[in-house]
């Protein structure tokens, strides 16, 4: 294992920023739901966030959706109708992997996304946040910068406007007509690239155990249709033998067997070095806007004032 | 391209050699809602107007949606009368209000909004400018966004004739606002980090204003509806979460305006640290050297 894990912290070396010293360790914040607003279905789990804090938010007693923003037909080469149902299917088995039991797919035109109104999906997204009344949200930052995929763009700065004004009645009053209240978000976990320039700085880290990280590195490769090409095990396996190496942990593996290996490794990896980073064995690290972090003239005061009833 | 930044560059140079004196300044500032300005740059242009500059302000939206229990046309009716309360309270002489609906401008087409601003500009033509700083991150109102960045574009979009070229045939001349400010409330964390060198990029600016305090706390205060917003909206998140705030048992009108009160004294204090004052405010500055290089200003 230490070997692959070296094996892949040697590709990905300049692939996540310097770290800039130990961040605050964060408990998941009191609540019982959590909505996951994210463009694709294989965002809920990368390098760079979200899948072991599913998997912990679960464990603590959250019940969380995945809000699938588009409908992922670019994503994979088998063409937009079979992309659309297979990336689907397995986003339903890996985000049960994490705990989700539900996804909500709201299948917007992948790669599309500019040409959609902002309002459209905003209007959308406000409406399961009042439906949902989710105590913590998670999703990209949408103060990041360079991000190239538009998608990742698109529904940040949608979400983060629904965010804003679900909690005003003057906001889709049609919506208060059929029932649903209003809600606002109190607690907001953003994640983005750490390659992608200085707009996103994680403030906090959220410890793992191994067993969520364990989950998060199933529900990655579980995206088979993206993530398990068995011709890259076979390359790596081929290039390494050329220079009369091996890998120890991958002999006697399938090509598709060393290549989910080799894909949870990179899990285990960003995880341990995220947790190295923060003083705990594994963790992952997320810009976190508080309860009351909307109010900087009065944070400090609800803070020191607020009571139990 | 190239013609074009020498024309602004010349224009610069002119307006830095030739700096007016306080009390001949006019001052525009652009709003894209009634608190915002208030509670991030109240202090600064109130100390400006206090000197004898004559202001301006621009409220982009119609503040519709901030309110409780009230429909979005009585609340836009109140917003009105309360922002021109604060903004007479601050020394604005006219508030211009361009009615756009609150929450909406990322539906509003930039072009045209920057255009509406422009026309001002070129109307009022301020020596002075504040507008919402787009580059402040996690400000949580989008509108403010929108329209700091649809504000920058009209500052520069002013300073040059081939923008609307049916402005210059009505009257409005290119002008070059030589002083901007970019204000946002202290939610980003890295606000005080430069970002580059101070000829190309607006650098931080701190700006004492303890002797405008006062006067900022009573603008804040005559903005009624919204800060009764604010005051249930925090007390209904705490009723949802078994928790209360003795100050908030009875939302009446010295409760909130006691929230306001700790609200605007603490923003005055977080603008004031690291420095000798005791309450200030914030912001990105580029003055009259700004995209100046030294080698000219020499």
């Amino acid at each position: 294992m230490a070997h692959g894990l070296r094996l892949v912290a040697a590709c990905l070396v300049g692939f996540v920023a310097p770290a800039a010293g130990p961040l605050p360790l964060l408990d998941p914040p009191p609540g019982k739901t959590f909505l996951a607003v994210l463009p694709h279905h294989d965002d809920h789990t990368h390098e760079y966030g979200f899948g072991g804090l599913i998997a912990r938010l679960i464990d603590e007693g959250y019940r969380g959706y995945y809000v699938r923003v588009t409908n992922d037909e670019k994503d994979g080469s088998a063409g937009w109708g079979e992309n659309d149902l297979v990336n689907e299917r397995e986003t339903q088995e890996a985000v049960r992997a994490l705990g989700i039991e539900e996804v909500i797919s709201l299948n917007w035109r992948n790669d599309h996304m500019d040409s959609i109104p902002h309002h459209d999906l905003r209007a959308q997204l406000i409406l399961l946040l009042r439906r949902y009344r989710p105590d913590v949200v998670l999703s990209y930052d949408p103060w990041g910068h360079y991000d190239r995929n538009p998608d990742h763009r698109k529904v940040s700065r949608a979400l983060a406007d629904a965010l804003a004004l679900s909690g005003f009645a003057n906001v889709h009053p049609e919506h208060l007509a059929a029932g649903w209240k209003l809600h606002r978000v109190p607690f907001v976990f953003y994640a983005q690239r750490f390659d992608y320039g200085k707009g996103h700085e994680p403030n906090v880290a959220v410890a793992l155990t191994e067993k969520q990280v364990a989950r998060k590195a199933r529900a990655y490769w579980l995206h088979r249709n993206v993530r398990v090409h068995p011709e890259s095990a076979r390359a790596l396996r081929a290039a390494l033998d050329a220079r009369g190496l091996r890998v120890p942990e991958l002999e006697g593996l399938s090509d598709e067997e060393a290549t989910i290996r080799i894909q949870e490794w990179r899990m285990y990896w960003i995880s341990a070095r995220h947790g190295r980073e923060n003083g705990v064995p594994f963790a992952e690290v997320f810009y976190f806007v508080g309860e009351w972090d909307h109010l900087p003239g009065l944070k400090d005061y609800l803070r020191e004032n607020v009571r139990p009833k | 391209m190239r013609g074009l930044c020498f024309s602004l560059l010349a224009a610069a140079v002119a307006l830095a050699a030739a700096p007016r004196a306080a009390a001949q300044k006019t001052l525009l500032v652009i709003t894209a809602d009634q608190t915002d300005y208030v509670l991030a740059a109240g202090g600064a242009v109130a100390a400006m107007m206090a000197q004898g500059a004559t202001g301006y302000l621009i409220r982009v939206t119609n503040d519709e949606k901030d309110s409780w229990d009230l429909a979005p046309e009585e609340t836009a009716r109140r917003a009105r009368m309360e922002s021109e309360e604060a903004a007479r309270i601050l020394g604005f002489r006219e508030v211009i209000s361009l009615g756009y609906r609150a929450g909406e401008l990322g539906g509003v087409s930039p072009t045209e909004l920057r255009d509406r601003l422009m026309f001002y500009i070129r109307l009022h033509r301020p020596e002075v400018l504040f507008i919402p700083n787009p580059y402040a991150h996690y400000v949580e109102v989008l509108d403010r966004f929108y329209a700091g960045q649809a504000a920058e574009e009209a500052r520069r979009a002013a300073a040059l004739e081939n923008f609307q070229p049916p402005f210059a045939i009505a009257g409005l001349k290119p002008h070059l606002v030589p002083e901007l400010y970019y204000y946002a409330q202290p939610v980003d964390p890295r606000r005080r980090e430069p970002e580059g060198p101070a000829t190309f990029v607006p650098q931080p600016k701190v700006v004492d204003i303890t002797p405008m305090i006062e006067r900022k706390l009573r603008a804040a205060k005559a903005l009624r509806t919204a800060n009764y917003s604010l005051a249930m909206r925090i007390r209904q998140r705490l009723e949802e979460t078994g928790r209360r705030l003795p100050l908030l048992e009875t939302v009446n009108e010295a409760a909130v305006e006691k929230l306001v009160e700790i609200n605007v004294r603490k923003l005055g204090e977080i603008g004031a640290q690291g420095t000798r004052f005791k309450y200030a405010e914030e912001f990105h500055y580029a003055g009259p050297e700004y995209r100046i290089p030294k080698s000219y200003r020499d």
